[in-house]
């Protein structure tokens, strides 16, 4: 009987620890979830949130700038002529009737030996597009909310393409401000290329509108290096 | 058995309200400790089953079990070995051994 006895006792003190163990665990493992990596995103989100909100105080404060400048400058035709400068040098979002190419990777698998390269976008895949679209007549271009300017750079950075510094993952969407017909026919041309990307798989889809909106040209555009040459020296 | 689940359910109640939390970097060496724990009380059941349970081979395994799991782990971690996988699947492999011969046991008996 005391032997039965203890032995109760003691697998009552050894479930007693196994349910303390278990909801340990169990708690452990709820904290591991709210931890570390939500944590971080968390963080990041918020950063994030707060250097957009610095973003458009910023830029509100160019704009308010940049009105009291034109106040000032009260001349009509200097005003014409800041404005006609502004639009040409990307400062102002466009809006009129073009085309939305929407680009993405290959979905059909490489085959074996094949260069898994040629599946994928590159710089020089988009470069070819716009530079189609540009030749076609297109007034406005952006790439992915980017709008590009004279100095804009389109390049490849990693797995990401990068315009106007600001890197973005594929599908890339390019915007262009043109006539509807001439810019979609530019890349549907045979042999050009939608048809040279198509057969990598690389998806290329054309959306003609009548109303596409090209932002503007959100870098700084003050020179660092370079001034103007004096007329008379040259 | 009453007994045994009335206990299960203190011990739960305690740790769910303990005002201790074991640290994430121990998290690992719990969850081993854990599962062998659950192993020895399976092991206990089995033996309860077979009618060659021993309370001081339980007790001592109970612990034993746990700590050189943990302590093996361990010394894995410092040494680059991951024992922690190993003894997942031993402990893993065992229950679920002793959970099969539970289950015949149980219908031999009652059914």
């Amino acid at each position: 009987m005391s032997s039965l006895r203890r032995s109760q006792i003691s697998i009552s003190f050894v479930c007693m620890v196994l349910g303390f163990m278990l909801t340990m665990q169990f708690r452990i493992a709820m904290d591991q979830r709210s931890s570390l990596p939500y944590q971080r995103t968390e963080e990041l989100s918020a950063r994030l949130l707060q250097t957009e909100k610095e973003r458009d105080a910023l830029q509100e404060q160019v704009a308010k700038l940049e009105e009291a400048a034109a106040k000032r400058t009260a001349e009509p035709s200097s005003q014409q002529t800041i404005q006609e400068l502004r639009l040409r040098s990307g400062q102002v979002a466009l809006t009129g009737p073009g085309v939305i190419v929407t680009i993405d990777d290959s979905k059909i698998a490489s085959k074996a030996g094949d260069n898994q390269n040629l599946y994928i976008i590159h710089d020089d895949d988009l470069l070819k597009v716009i530079n189609e679209l540009r030749a076609a007549g297109a007034e406005a271009i952006s790439v992915n909310g980017q709008r590009l300017v004279a100095t804009s750079e389109i390049r490849c950075a990693g797995p990401t393409l990068s315009v106007n510094n600001v890197r973005s993952a594929p599908p890339y969407e390019i915007r262009a401000i043109g006539d509807v017909q001439t810019l979609e026919n530019s890349l549907r041309m045979r042999g050009g290329v939608m048809e040279t990307l198509q057969v990598w798989g690389i998806q290329l889809e054309i959306q003609a509108s009548e109303s596409v909106t090209v932002p503007a040209y959100k870098g700084i555009g003050t020179y660092q290096y370079a001034r103007p040459a004096e007329e008379a020296s040259s | 058995m009453s007994y045994a689940l009335l206990s299960l359910a203190i011990g739960a109640v305690l740790g769910a309200f303990a005002p201790i939390a074991v640290p994430v970097a121990y998290a690992k060496l719990f969850s081993v400790a854990l599962l062998a724990s659950l192993d020895s009380v399976f092991g206990g059941f089995r033996a309860a089953m077979e009618e060659k349970f021993d309370n001081t081979i339980f007790i001592s395994g109970f612990f034993t079990n746990a700590l050189l799991a943990v302590f093996l782990v361990y010394v894995g971690d410092h040494l680059g070995i991951d024992l922690y996988y190993v003894a997942l699947l031993a402990f893993g492999l065992r229950i679920f051994q002793n959970l099969a011969i539970i289950r015949r046991y149980f219908f031999r008996k009652h059914g």
